[in-house]
């Protein structure tokens, strides 16, 4: 897994709920890093332990961590470390999600062993698109929900997410259809 | 042969290049790019190239409006464009068209980072797809965001080592001071203990030389004991303070040129009567007899006792015991070494060897009497030498202490055995001195007094022999017919004056020299003793130099009589 996703955990962690709390999610996840670099590759299986015990340590749901997660991702840690290169990535949300294809392409490109998640857009019109996620990795689909209503905010755009597929249980990728407010604001 | 070259229309090439231009000969612009045209409103079909952009670095004019002619010439060059207006650097390629001749530029902005394309009001949709400027930019900005939190982590870990510093230079400053504190604790303790000892040790001695009155047998051996206990003690207290000297940094060497024969010698002397009660073999092997070192000769005997004392304790009887000197001459070092045939020493055991209070099995510990402080303190003083200190041993074999110090100067010393045969002199009681030498009886049950008096008339010159009561003192003067005894009177078993009278009543000695040494200073002793037969009195505690000065006064009498 990329490591600015368990940086984001940390980050999460750490700015919402204490370092101290962070430390016990560490530990109960059994990792000794005393930090992550961003776009270093890690396994996944540590990724999923540091989720696992932050529902443990925080008292939440796996959803609940996990959409938090995808947000804060977006909001905080991919805008500190990527913000020119994200906003240069549309002028509108609208742009922008059409982009994110060819963004992961381009990571996967210039990361060869990061293997990130594939996008595809369709209905593309003036309040909306429908965002297609294919990754091997499962259960992270509340992540991509979290991250999109990210975006959202990014854009100062209120954005609404539903989930239309399911790899979980049985489709071939998650499918999500994105609305938002009819003006953007950027 | 086919033109397979594709036929693009307008929107087609613009979406491809859409920061192409093309000029006519005059310079002028003839189209642009979707984007250009939109980055640069003004530079439309008609404008003057020249008005708009300045060509910057070139490789090899210093040119900066364009021109026809150059355009021909520098055909392989790359062109880089400066706009007048904004903050835009174009990268093109040129290609000439013909008919009518035209000027293609094909290129794209150059941007070093995101934040330069925000500032172009660039987006990243304004790039053709197989432009690299955009994946270039990306990987810019990953290798940024990795070279932060490379920074951010390297931070944290000199903080994390900082923070460990500090609570290092905490603990061992904390460290410090509670050593400083055992040291002073130990220092005053042992001083404090060594007070009433001394008054245990001197009472003991009174009450067994009879000062305060006469005691029975069975009363002498516990006050003897008491005595006994009283010495192990003081040693063992004397082992902790230089311990704790050395320790608290107290303990200062006193540096002189030594004789290193002198030392060993001293040093078996004063072991030699323990290794005679074990019926040990003591000797000496030295590969150089006249090497001086550098060393501190209290404690280089101190060091070289404690081995000899050890190997001695540890060795059963009919065994031997060894100290051999060698000089390293490469290492500029002399080498001393205890050799033993004792109980030897298992190999997992050797590195508690050194430990303070260490002594390997608590069997021994109570066979063998010990502090557990000797080799501690060897090492410590050796160390202090600037040496160290090896052990071989083997179990039911025997065990080699060695200790090396530092020598210097030993390469210009003539060696003293050229053929490499060592030499071994054998120490016994009656020593190297010739046998004409006069032959000493020196009877006295306290050990100290007995070794204290021995040195000193070996030191002299004198040969020595030892008792330690009064029928010991009747029975050693019939096998070795002394030349002079010096007679302790209170002693067990028989004591002085019973053991004169029993002398005096022998024909053989009725004129060896005998000198009566007592504490009992009392009115009437000296009568009592010269009445049994003592040629002479001398009361405790003796004046050396008066003692063999007495001495011989009585063997020259005794030779012209």
């Amino acid at each position: 897994m990329h490591g600015m996703i368990n940086k984001s955990i940390e980050d999460l962690v750490t700015i919402k709920f204490g370092a101290d709390k962070w430390e016990a999610v560490k530990k109960k996840a059994g990792v000794t890093e005393s930090a992550f670099i961003s776009n270093q590759s890690y396994p996944d299986a540590m990724t999923y332990g540091l989720v696992g015990a932050a529902t443990e340590v925080l008292g939440l749901t796996a959803d609940q961590v996990l959409y938090a997660f995808g947000e804060f991702w977006v909001t905080h840690t991919a805008f500190k470390g990527y913000g020119d290169m994200l906003m240069s990535a549309g002028r509108t949300i609208g742009e922008f999600l059409d982009y994110l294809p060819l963004f992961h392409t381009r990571v996967a490109l210039i990361f060869p062993n990061l293997k990130p998640p594939r996008f595809e857009c369709s209905d593309r019109h003036a309040d909306g698109i429908t965002m297609h996620y294919f990754s091997d990795r499962p259960g992270l689909s509340m992540v991509v929900v979290g991250m999109l209503n990210g975006i959202g905010q990014l854009y100062k755009t209120p954005v609404v997410v539903t989930q239309s597929k399911f790899k979980d249980k049985g489709a071939d990728h998650d499918e999500f259809v994105v609305t938002w407010g009819a003006v953007d604001q950027k | 042969m086919t033109d397979s070259a594709p036929m693009l229309d307008r929107g087609q090439f613009s979406k491809l290049f859409p920061f192409h231009f093309i000029l006519d000969g005059d310079m002028r612009i003839l189209d642009t790019g979707s984007v250009l045209a939109r980055i640069c409103p003004k530079v439309v079909p008609g404008a003057a190239i020249n008005d708009h952009f300045l060509m910057f670095r070139l490789a090899s004019e210093p040119v900066k409006s364009l021109s026809r002619d150059f355009i021909l010439r520098q055909q392989s060059t790359l062109f880089v464009f400066k706009s007048t207006s904004t903050d835009l650097m174009l990268r093109c390629q040129v290609l000439i068209l013909r008919d009518p001749e035209r000027y293609l530029f094909l290129g794209s902005p150059w941007v070093r980072n995101p934040t330069e394309l925000k500032a172009l009001h660039l987006v990243l949709q304004d790039f053709a797809l197989h432009d690299s400027t955009v994946d270039l930019l990306q990987l810019v900005q990953a290798t940024s965001t990795s070279l932060h939190d490379a920074k951010q982590l390297s931070e944290k870990l000199e903080q994390r080592v900082a923070d460990r510093t500090a609570e290092l230079v905490l603990a061992n400053s904390e460290l410090s001071r509670v050593m400083r504190s055992k040291d002073d604790f130990l220092s005053a303790m042992s001083h404090e203990l060594r007070t009433p000892l001394n008054a245990i040790l001197g009472l003991s001695e009174s009450l067994a030389e009879g000062v305060y009155g006469d005691m029975n047998v069975k009363q002498v051996k516990s006050i003897n004991t008491i005595a006994e206990s009283g010495h192990h003690l003081l040693a063992l207290i004397n082992d902790l303070l230089d311990i704790a000297k050395i320790g608290a940094g107290k303990m200062e060497l006193e540096l002189t040129n030594t004789h290193v024969e002198d030392v060993c010698q001293a040093s078996l002397r004063l072991v030699l009567e323990l290794a005679q009660k074990k019926n040990l073999k003591l000797a000496l092997s030295m590969d150089n007899k006249s090497v001086m070192l550098t060393a501190d000769e209290r404690r280089l005997k101190q060091i070289l006792v404690n081995l000899l004392s050890n190997a001695i304790k540890f060795t059963p009887e009919g065994g031997s015991v060894t100290l051999a000197t060698t000089c390293d001459v490469e290492s500029e070092s002399l080498m001393f070494s205890v050799r033993d045939t004792g109980i030897g020493i298992a190999a997992e055991d050797l590195s508690r060897l050194f430990s303070p209070f260490t002594q390997l099995d608590s069997k021994l510990s109570r066979q063998y009497a010990g502090t557990g402080l000797g080799l501690t303190l060897v090492l410590r003083l050796v160390e202090m030498h600037g040496g160290s200190v090896t052990v071989e041993s083997e179990i039911g074999k025997g065990s080699c202490f060695t200790i090396r110090i530092p020598c210097k100067g030993l390469d210009t010393l003539i060696p003293h055995n050229p053929s490499g045969t060592t030499t071994l002199s054998e120490i016994t009681s009656i020593q190297e001195l010739p046998s004409n030498t006069p032959l000493i009886l020196v009877a006295d049950d306290n050990e100290i007094n007995l070794m204290t008096v021995t040195d000193y008339l070996r030191a002299n010159k004198l040969r020595v022999i030892q008792a330690r009561d009064g029928l010991e003192a009747v029975k050693m003067v019939r096998e070795h017919a002394p030349s002079l005894v010096l007679m302790d009177i209170q002693m067990p078993l028989m004591d002085g004056l019973d053991a004169i009278a029993h002398l005096r009543a022998d024909d053989k000695h009725t004129t060896m020299p005998i000198i009566a040494l007592t504490s009992r200073a009392m009115v009437g002793d000296r009568e009592r003793c010269i009445a049994v037969g003592a040629n002479d009195y001398l009361s405790k505690p003796v004046n050396m130099k008066q003692l063999v000065k007495t001495i011989h006064t009585h063997l020259t009498k005794d030779e012209t009589r």
